[in-house]
C-alpha cells in the first residue's frame, strides 16, 4: 500500500490543480458571497440567504466544468483527470485489471513479436542509392521451393546484359557464401563473403571509406585480380580503423591470398541484413563460372517490374532454348523480385512463409482478445451503471462519459502493450533460437539482431495496435455507458437492469470469440496434424538410433586411395564400440539438403533418361540406414579394384529399366555439375526408395555409386546404434582421431535432429499455432464464463422466483447450460466457414497441407463445446445454489 | 417578483459586452448591471455568467485582471477590449435589425398581404 500511496503523491504533485483552478474557485465563491450579502441586507436571515444564493447560482460543478471547457486547456486537464480516475478504477478491481492486462499483453505481445521479425526480415531498406529501383533475378526448377536461386550462366548474363531495355545497370551481385577468414595476426573468423562484378559498388552508389573499391579493371576473363574489399565494421572490429589495412593480405577458406585494397562506406553490409557481408572480391568472367553469376538490375525510371518480367522472360527463352543448352536447363523458370529490402537468402526463404502464417494467426488472436475484453468491459459497465447515472446527474455530458470510458480502455491497452513489448522480446528470441537450428543456416554467421530488436517501426506498429485495441474493446462499452438514462438507472439500483440490445451484444461477443477460437484451434490442429504426418512418414530408412558425424577432410591431405585403406580400419574400430551395430560412410546423408544430381539412362536407351539424385556410398550403407535390398547385393571390398559399380533405387530402376531386372545391366550417368562427363556403372543391386532432399518430396530416382571407387572422399559418417545414439558420441570422438589424422569432426547429430532441422518452419508454425489455439480457447472460456457469471448474478431474482415456484436445481442448470450452448453453437456456425476459408489460405502458402481432411475442424468444434460446458459449469452450479428466500428478500 | 423573460440563447454574450462597455466590472457586478439596465426584466441563470465570461476572454473580446474592490477584497475585473467594442457594435446592429424585422413581421395585418 505504501507503494501506492507514494505513487499517488507523485501523481498529484505532478498534476496538482493549478493556480487558475484556485482563481475560478475564488471568483465563483465571491459571487455567491456577494449575493448572500445582498439578500441578507434585504432582510433574509443569514442561513437562508446563503442557501438561496447557492440555489440561484445553479449547478456549481457543472459551471466549473463549462468554464474549464471554455478555457481551452480543457483537453489535457480532463485527460489527466480521466487518467487519474481510470487508474483509481483499475486499482479498485485488481482481479479484472490483471485479467484484462494479461489478455491484452498476450494479444499485443504476440503481434509485436511476429511483427518485429517480419519488419526485420522484409521491411528494412538496403543502405544503397535508390534501393526501390533494385530487383533481383531468380530462377527455379519445377518442384523446387520458390523463390529459387540467384545464379546465371555466362551466356544468360551476356544475353540479359546486351538485350534488355529495362535496366540502367545490370549488376553482378555478390554470391552469398560464408567462409573462414585468416590473415596475419588475425584470429580466424567465419564471415559472409562474396564475389562481385566490376560495377557492383558503383551501381549501388557505395563509396569507399578508405582506399578504393572493386572496379571493372579487377575483373578479367577466367580470372580476377587478387584483391579484396572489406566492410567498415570488419575494418573497425579487426583492424581498429587502422589506415594501414590497405595492402594487408587475407585468406578466405582455401583460396589464394587476397590483398585488401579498400574499405566500404560505413553502414554498408551487402545485400541482406541477415547475411551481412564483410569481404568482397572480384568475380571472374567467362563460361568457367558455370551458373555462378547472381544478377541484380536497377530499373530505369518509369519502368515497372511487370515490364521487366515480360522482357526478361523473352530474353531468357533464347538462353534456355539455345541448341547446345542442357535439357535440364530448359525446365528453368525465371522470377523477378524487388530487392530494395534485401535479396532472398536461406533465412528469408525459410522465414517468410511461417511469418506470414503466424502474422495472420496472431491477428486473429488479437481480435479475440479484443472481443474478450470488450465483453468484460461491457459486463463491468453494466455493474457501473449506477456510477454513470450519478455522474450524469452531476452534469457530466455524453461526450465526457464516452471519453472517460475510452480512457480507461486506453489505459488498459497501454499497460497491456508495455507488458506485451516485454513479452515480445523474449518470444522473438526464443523463436530465433529455433530458426537458427534450421539446416542451411546452421553454423552460418547469420545476423539475427534485426529480427529480435524492436525499432521505431515496431514501436509505431505496437502503438497503433494498442490504440486500435483500446478503441475496439472500449467503443461498445463506452457507447452503452454514455447512453445511461439516469432516472431509470438510479431506480433500478437493486436489480441491475440490462437492455435487450446490450444483452444480445454481449452474447454475440462471446459467440465471436468462440468463432475465432474455432479458427485458431482448427488451424492449430491442421498444422500439428501436418507436422505429425511429416514425422511419421515412411522415409525408406530407419530414423531412430542413427548418429550422423560430419568430417572435414580439407586440411588432412589424404587422397582417395589412402582414405579407402583407412576406412577399413575405422569401420572395424567403430563396429567394436559397444552399442554400435554398424557404420558406413557416404558423400551426403538423407535430408541434409539438395545435393548433386545427374541424368541417368540404361545403356543403349538414352531416350529413357531420368533426372536422378546422387549419393556416393561405402559398403554397409544400406544396412546402417536400414534400407532393404530388393535385388542384388551390397558393395564389397573386392569392388574397389574392379570396374565401376552402383546400386540404384526402385524409382531409378522403374524409370530406366521398366519392368526388366536391372542387376547386371549398365547405367550411364551424365553429370549436371560443371564436369560434363559421362560415366558407366554396372548395377549390382536395387534398394527400396528412400527420401533424399526433404520429407515433403517423394523419393527421387537415386543412384548410389561405390564411394571407395571414386577419386574423392565423402564427409558423412553414419553409425547405427543399439542404444541411445548420444551414448556412443564420446567413444566416436576418441576413435575417429586415432585413425584419421587432421580430420576434425564438424558436427555430430542424430538423424532425428537432422530431420527436425529440415522442418523448422513447419515445427514453428505447429508449435506456435498450438499455443495460440490453446490461448484462444482459454480466452473464449473466460469470456463465456464472465458473461454467464454476470448473467446469473443479474438473474438471481428470477431464478429465486422460479425455484420458489417449484423449479428443481436441474432445471436451473439447464437454463444456464442452454444459454451457454446457444452461444457456442452460434460461434461454431460463424466460425466453421471462417475456418474452411482459413484452411484454403494456409494451403496456398504451404503446398502439401492436408486440407481435405475435415477432422481438425470437427475436433476443434468438439473442443469448443467442451470448453463451453466447462466454462458454464461454475455459474450453473452457483445458479442452482440460489436460495429462493434470500433471493426474494434481497429484492 | 415581476414577470421576467428567459433570455434567448446567444444573447447573454451581448448583454455581458454591453454591461462591461459601461465600465470595468467584476462578475457579480455584471449581473447587477444587467438587472439594472434591463430594469430587472431578464432572468439570468447566475452561474451561466462565468463560462460565458471565460469564453469571451478567450475570444479576446474581454480582458480580465485581478484588483482590489471597493470593500477591499481581491476581485477579478473584466473590461472590453478593442475587438470587444467592435463586436458589441456589430452585435447591436444585428440585434436591432432582427428585432425590427420580427416586429414588422408580427405587426402584419391580413390586408397587407
Amino acid at each position: 500500500m505504501r507503494v501506492f500511496a507514494s505513487f499517488r503523491s507523485v501523481i498529484s504533485a505532478l498534476f496538482h490543480r493549478s493556480l487558475v483552478e484556485k482563481e475560478i474557485e475564488e471568483e465563483l465563491r465571491a459571487h455567491i458571497q456577494d449575493r448572500a450579502n445582498d439578500l441578507e441586507r434585504s432582510g433574509v436571515p443569514r442561513a437562508e440567504a446563503e442557501r438561496r444564493a447557492r440555489l440561484e447560482f445553479g449547478g456549481y460543478q457543472k459551471f466549473k466544468e463549462e468554464i474549464r471547457e471554455a478555457q481551452g486547456t480543457h483537453f489535457l486537464e480532463t485527460l489527466i483527470q480521466d487518467l487519474r480516475f481510470g487508474l483509481r478504477m483499475l486499482r479498485k478491481s485488481p482481479g479484472f485489471t490483471a485479467v484484462a492486462v494479461l489478455t491484452l499483453a498476450l494479444g499485443i505481445g504476440a503481434n509485436t513479436a511476429i511483427f518485429t521479425m517480419t519488419n526485420g526480415l522484409m521491411l528494412h531498406t538496403l543502405p544503397v542509392r535508390d534501393p526501390g529501383q533494385l530487383v533481383e533475378i531468380l530462377h527455379h526448377y519445377p518442384g523446387e521451393p520458390e523463390p529459387g536461386f540467384n545464379g546465371f550462366s555466362w551466356d544468360a548474363y551476356q544475353t540479359i546484359r546486351d538485350g534488355n531495355h529495362v535496366f540502367s545497370d545490370l549488376i553482378v551481385g555478390s554470391t552469398m557464401n560464408f567462409g573462414t577468414v585468416r590473415g596475419d595476426k588475425l584470429q580466424p573468423q567465419t564471415v559472409f563473403v562474396g564475389a562481385v562484378g566490376g560495377t557492383f559498388f558503383h551501381a549501388l552508389g557505395v563509396r569507399a571509406a578508405a582506399g578504393r573499391l572493386i572496379g571493372p579493371e579487377d575483373v578479367h576473363m577466367g580470372d580476377h585480380a587478387p584483391v579484396a574489399v572489406v566492410s567498415w565494421s570488419f575494418w573497425k572490429s579487426r583492424f581498429d580503423l587502422d589506415p594501414a589495412v590497405i595492402g594487408k593480405k587475407i585468406v578466405v577458406g582455401d583460396d589464394a591470398p587476397l590483398t585488401i585494397i579498400g574499405v566500404t562506406q560505413r553502414g554498408f553490409y551487402g545485400l541482406s541484413e541477415q547475411a551481412k557481408q564483410d569481404i568482397w572480391w572480384p568475380t571472374s568472367l567467362g563460361p568457367s563460372q558455370g551458373w555462378g553469376f547472381p544478377l541484380l538490375g536497377r530499373l530505369k525510371p518509369d519502368v515497372s517490374i511487370e515490364q521487366v518480367r515480360v522482357e526478361l522472360g523473352v530474353l531468357f527463352q533464347t538462353v534456355v532454348n539455345a541448341p547446345d543448352a542442357d535439357p535440364f536447363v530448359r525446365q528453368m523458370k525465371l522470377r523477378i523480385e524487388p530487392a530494395g529490402n534485401g535479396v532472398s537468402t536461406p533465412v528469408s526463404q525459410m522465414l517468410s512463409t511461417p511469418l506470414t502464417v503466424l502474422m495472420a494467426t496472431v491477428g486473429l488472436l488479437l481480435l479475440l482478445a479484443c472481443a474478450n475484453l470488450a465483453g468484460l468491459l461491457l459486463a463491468r459497465g453494466a455493474s457501473r451503471q449506477r456510477e454513470m447515472a450519478v455522474r450524469v446527474c452531476l452534469g457530466a455530458g455524453r461526450g465526457r462519459l464516452l471519453r472517460q470510458t475510452l480512457t480507461e480502455s486506453l489505459l488498459l491497452s497501454l499497460v497491456g502493450s508495455a507488458v506485451g513489448i516485454f513479452l515480445a522480446y523474449f518470444v522473438a528470441r526464443a523463436l530465433i533460437r529455433v530458426f537458427a537450428s534450421g539446416r542451411f543456416i546452421m553454423g552460418a554467421p547469420v545476423h539475427f539482431e534485426a529480427l529480435i530488436n524492436p525499432d521505431a517501426h515496431v514501436l509505431l506498429f505496437t502503438a497503433a495496435i494498442a490504440l486500435l485495441t483500446a478503441f475496439l474493446c472500449g467503443a461498445a462499452p463506452a457507447m452503452s455507458a454514455s447512453n445511461t438514462a439516469p432516472a431509470s438507472a438510479l431506480q433500478q439500483v437493486a436489480r441491475i437492469g440490462e437492455s435487450r440490445a446490450r444483452r444480445l451484444f454481449g452474447k454475440s461477443l462471446v459467440a465471436s470469440q468462440v468463432a475465432l477460437s474455432l479458427v485458431l484451434v482448427s488451424s492449430a490442429g491442421l498444422f500439428v496434424g501436418y507436422l505429425s504426418h511429416l514425422r511419421n512418414l515412411n522415409l525408406g530408412f530407419e530414423r531412430n538410433n542413427l548418429l550422423l558425424v560430419t568430417l572435414d577432410f580439407a586440411q588432412s591431405g589424404y587422397n582417395a586411395a589412402q582414405f579407402s585403406r583407412l576406412w577399413q580400419e575405422l569401420a572395424m574400430r567403430l563396429d567394436a564400440i559397444p552399442g554400435v551395430s554398424s557404420a558406413t560412410f557416404s558423400s551426403v546423408s538423407p535430408i541434409e539438403g539438395p545435393h548433386a544430381g545427374a541424368f541417368a539412362f540404361a545403356e543403349g536407351h538414352p531416350e529413357k533418361r531420368t533426372q536422378a539424385s546422387m549419393n556416393y556410398v561405402a559398403p554397409d550403407y544400406f544396412e546402417t540406414y536400414g534400407t532393404p535390398f530388393l535385388a542384388g547385393r551390397d558393395f564389397s571390398a573386392r569392388d574397389q579394384a574392379g570396374s565401376p559399380v552402383a546400386i540404384i533405387n526402385e524409382a531409378a530402376a522403374r524409370d530406366c529399366f521398366g519392368n526388366e531386372n536391372p542387376v547386371g545391366r549398365h547405367i550411364i550417368l551424365s553429370h549436371i555439375t560443371f564436369r560434363k562427363d559421362e560415366k558407366t556403372y554396372e548395377v549390382v543391386g536395387v534398394v527400396r526408395d528412400a527420401k533424399y532432399n526433404d520429407l515433403q518430396q517423394a523419393a527421387p530416382p537415386t543412384i548410389y555409386p561405390d564411394l571407395l571407387q571414386q577419386d574423392f572422399i565423402g564427409s558423412q559418417l553414419a553409425i547405427r546404434t543399439r542404444i541411445d545414439p548420444g551414448g556412443v558420441a564420446s567413444a566416436i570422438r576418441q576413435t575417429e582421431p586415432a585413425v584419421l589424422k587432421d580430420v576434425p569432426i564438424v558436427r555430430i547429430m542424430t538423424m532425428n535432429e537432422q530431420i527436425d532441422s529440415s522442418i523448422v518452419p513447419q515445427r514453428l508454425i505447429a508449435m506456435l499455432s498450438a499455443g495460440f489455439g490453446a490461448l484462444g480457447a482459454l480466452l473464449a472460456a473466460i469470456g463465456l464464463y464472465g458473461l454467464l457469471a454476470h448473467t446469473v448474478a443479474g438473474r438471481t431474482h428470477e431464478i429465486g422466483v422460479r425455484m420458489a415456484l417449484g423449479a428443481a436445481g436441474t432445471d436451473v442448470i439447464r437454463i444456464v447450460l442452454r444459454d451457454a450452448l446457444w452461444m457456442v453453437c452460434a460461434g461454431l456456425a460463424i466460425g466453421a466457414p471462417l475456418a474452411f476459408w482459413g484452411k484454403r489460405v494456409a494451403a496456398s502458402l504451404i503446398p502439401d497441407l492436408p486440407v481435405a481432411n475435415p477432422l481438425p475442424i470437427v475436433v476443434a468444434a468438439a473442443i469448443m463445446i467442451a470448453v463451453g460446458l466447462i466454462a458454464a459449469h461454475l455459474p450453473a452450479r452457483r445458479a442452482m445454489r440460489v436460495d429462493p428466500m434470500v433471493a426474494l428478500r434481497y429484492e | 417578483m415581476a414577470e421576467r423573460a428567459q433570455i434567448l440563447p446567444g444573447t447573454l454574450d451581448l448583454l455581458i459586452l454591453k454591461a462591461v462597455s459601461l465600465g470595468p466590472l467584476y462578475g457579480y457586478g455584471i449581473l447587477l448591471r444587467i438587472e439594472q439596465i434591463s430594469h430587472g426584466a431578464l432572468l439570468i441563470e447566475q452561474g451561466a455568467l462565468y463560462p460565458a465570461l471565460f469564453r469571451l476572454v478567450r475570444q479576446g473580446l474581454l480582458k480580465a485582471h485581478w484588483d482590489t474592490s471597493e470593500n477591499n477584497r481581491r476581485t477579478k475585473f473584466y473590461e472590453l477590449t478593442t475587438a470587444g467594442r467592435k463586436r458589441l457594435r456589430q452585435e447591436e446592429e444585428g440585434w436591432n435589425r432582427l428585432v425590427a424585422a420580427i416586429a414588422s413581421a408580427l405587426k402584419a395585418q391580413p390586408e397587407e398581404i
